[in-house]
């Protein structure tokens, strides 16, 4: 049993490795999908790398509104441009540049911004500005409203810093003109160490925000591109052995080779792990070149756990091959089987979260996603490679692979039709 | 039969309402090679299916070598070889590599496998294109080496279903030759065929079958000759059809007279007298005749005449 377990296997590997279109499909096509998407997707990932731009047009007289400009452009996400092609930009040139679609969002400080900002209560001056906040309406409120929140918080701050002094003065004419100026002098340098750190007049602020991980995930970095794109193609990719079973099989029912193992002293069992095998042993190759390239030409970290990847590993493997029995038992036709895997493969990976990651889509179509194998592998994957757990970690996740495998493989070989 | 081989008994099978095999039973004595002939759909590929192991019959039994098929399988598998009609090997591997498979899944290995792979390559006349892939094969190649894929076991009985269509002339010759060979070594084997002029070079005896029931099964040469000296086939109107079987009932040149599916077939003892006698009873009932065959004593008639059809219809 055990020889033509071996010989069956021996065949459809051979079979597999002649034939181009095969080899292209299970290996290349994920592995461009992965380059291609890697990269184009970089900046999304990368901190830095794809920072969202703003044009500033500093029309101030004073040094406030470049001080703002200054801090807006410390933070990480955005780069601040004054000038355009070595030409400070006036705001005919931020609005035309945002027409081109060149930029989307621009600043205009006013003339009187540092005027406004310094003017003098106790002088009795009153007088208000406006910045203006250009974007083109086709970009989404999801990157315009950050930006806008950021912007008008360091524009509250710098209001602050600038008027405190001042409107302390005001109150101090008005409800005690009695103190003297050196205690008045002590008090407004307090509230102004307090505007700008702790209220004890120490530097530290009262209030920091601290960017964390979860304290389980033993995490010292966050995904890069090919953590997040490697894992989702991989499993794209290896589902397409559905496509190269299924096929398999109902040629050799076309072609009668079929009916000539049927004919010989071999049990059904024997040759249904004998046609399986050879796919499953492709997926495991398949899974080792992807993730091994992946970590060799791109220098992705595969995680801590080699024991945890091979079971994922094992266990992915198993659920596509399972699918493969699957479609070759529901399929009549080698067209059928085609059109069946396409839409099969296509919606699962969709929705199983390996073309856009599953924390993007809406409440109940996350929810959906975890009816398709392809969101248990990815999020395995990615627990291993970006959250940094091991394998006991992952073994609940390793363990509904295996419900689907079981699941699919149950239903494709009760449903399996040998005869015809 | 004092040594069968093969013994067919009230075999059964149906598909939902279709009852493709009705009862067929017959023997087949070691070392005969065995015709099987029959119109599409007439039940050709469940009963070699059933006879294989591929199919499990609704009812009857299968006994190969005196043991029952569906008790010792595996045992009854390794005993018979099955040619199928389709080209049933791997285009994209080489001649050999197809036979090292299939000789490996039949147990074989080691020097014997080789052994037998080159033998088997040397009986079908493919030795010098051994290392070629198939798909680079003409059709008869592909059908030679199909029939060395069956043959790698050294099976005791051979089932040959439609090994010659969509051959050269050439390869046909190369084919009968191979059969003719292994049937001289002592294999037994059934054989299918839609080519009448193969059945009559070939085969010890013939059963034809139509409708999932062997219609007549005797040795080409009684088939042929149950015809007599020819058939005539005629067709004519309904109401002068009876008048006309029973004038020609009492000639002494007409065998027998029978109705099949719209014609009459009158089998005879002299054609031309015959002949005159049908044009006699046409005249005298009045009546005109639609058409007319005179079809000499042969398989094909013989064929036609039982079933009604011919059989590359």
């Amino acid at each position: 049993m055990l020889r033509q377990i071996l010989a069956l296997v021996w065949k459809d590997l051979k079979v597999f490795f002649r034939d181009r279109g095969g080899v292209i499909v299970i290996f290349l096509q994920p592995f461009m999908f992965i380059v291609v998407m890697s990269y184009a997707l970089s900046g999304m990932y990368t901190p830095g790398e794809d920072q969202i731009h703003i044009l500033a047009v500093n029309e101030d007289r004073g040094s406030r509104a470049a001080a703002v400009l200054e801090q807006l452009d410390d933070m990480e996400a955005l780069q601040v441009e004054m000038s355009w092609e070595g030409q400070p930009l006036t705001r005919q040139m931020a609005e035309s540049l945002i027409v081109q679609g060149e930029r989307s969002m621009a600043l205009v400080f006013p003339a009187d911004f540092s005027a406004a900002l310094e003017q003098d209560p106790v002088a009795g001056e009153r007088q208000t500005t406006e910045v203006l906040f250009i974007a083109d309406p086709a970009t989404p409120d999801s990157v315009v409203e950050p930006v806008l929140g950021t912007l008008r918080g360091l524009l509250e701050r710098s209001v602050y810093a600038a008027m405190t002094p001042r409107g302390l003065d005001l109150l101090f004419e008005r409800l005690a003109p009695q103190v003297p100026a050196d205690q008045r002098e002590a008090f407004k340098s307090q509230a102004q160490a307090a505007m700008s750190g702790g209220l004890l007049g120490e530097e530290e602020p009262v209030v920091t925000v601290t960017r964390a991980v979860p304290g389980q995930m033993r995490v010292e970095q966050f995904p890069d591109t090919f953590q997040q794109n490697v894992p989702g193609y991989t499993i794209y990719g290896i589902f397409w052995i559905v496509s190269l079973l299924a096929g398999s099989v109902l040629q050799e029912k076309r072609e009668g080779t079929f009916r000539r193992l049927l004919a010989a002293p071999m049990g059904r069992a024997t040759m249904l792990v004998g046609k399986l095998l050879p796919y499953y042993i492709i997926n495991l190759i398949q899974l080792a070149v992807m993730l091994g390239a992946s970590s060799l030409l791109f220098g992705m970290d595969l995680g801590r756990s080699p024991a945890g990847l091979v079971m994922v590993s094992l266990a992915a493997a198993a659920t596509a091959t399972g699918l493969g029995v699957l479609v070759a038992a529901l399929a009549r036709t080698e067209s059928q089987a085609g059109g069946l895997t396409v839409l099969l493969l296509l919606s699962l990976s969709a929705l199983g979260g390996c073309f856009v990651p599953r924390f993007v889509m809406p409440e109940w179509l996350q929810q959906a996603g975890l009816m398709t194998p392809h969101a248990w592998a990815l999020d395995a994957y990615q627990d291993l490679f970006v959250r940094g757990y091991g394998l006991v970690e992952v073994l609940p996740k390793v363990g509904v692979l295996l419900a689907f495998a079981a699941l699919f493989f149950g239903v494709g070989v009760w449903r399996f039709r040998f005869e015809r | 039969m004092s040594d069968p081989i093969l013994i067919v008994q009230a075999l059964r099978k149906s598909y939902g309402e279709i009852e493709a095999v009705r009862g067929v039973s017959f023997q087949i004595a070691r070392g005969e090679i065995f015709g099987l002939l029959g119109p599409n759909g007439a039940g050709k590929t469940t009963l070699i299916s059933m006879l294989s192991g591929l199919l499990e019959p609704d009812e009857g039994r299968v006994l190969i070598g005196g043991l029952e098929l569906s008790r010792h399988p595996r045992a009854v598998k390794g005993r018979i070889g099955l040619v199928p009609q389709e080209l049933a090997l791997y285009p994209t591997l080489s001649a050999r590599d197809n036979l090292l498979f299939f000789g490996r899944i039949y147990g074989l290995r080691g020097r014997r496998l080789r052994e037998r792979v080159e033998g088997a390559l040397e009986i079908v006349q493919l030795t010098d294109r051994a290392k070629d892939r198939v798909d680079t094969f003409s059709g008869g190649m592909k059908r030679r080496l199909n029939i060395a894929a069956g043959l790698l076991h050294e099976p005791e009985v051979l089932f040959l279903d439609e090994p010659t269509v969509g051959v050269d002339p050439q390869s046909r010759n190369a084919i009968f030759e191979s059969v003719q060979a292994l049937n001289r070594a002592g294999m037994t084997i059934l054989y299918t065929t839609h080519y009448m002029e193969e059945a009559q070079r070939l085969c010890h005896r013939v059963a034809i079958m139509d409708h999932g029931q062997i219609i007549a099964l005797d040795t080409p040469s009684a088939l042929v000759r149950s015809l007599g000296a020819g058939l005539i086939r005629v067709r004519l109107p309904d109401p002068a059809a009876d008048a006309v079987i029973a004038r020609m009932g009492h000639l002494p040149a007409v065998k027998a007279v029978r109705r099949q599916d719209g014609y009459l077939h009158i089998e005879t003892h002299h054609i031309q007298e015959a002949l005159a006698g049908l044009i006699t009873a046409v005249a005298e009932t009045d009546s005109t005749i639609g058409s007319l065959e005179i079809l000499e004593p042969n398989l094909e008639t013989a064929f036609l005449h039982l079933t009604g059809k011919r059989l590359r219809d």
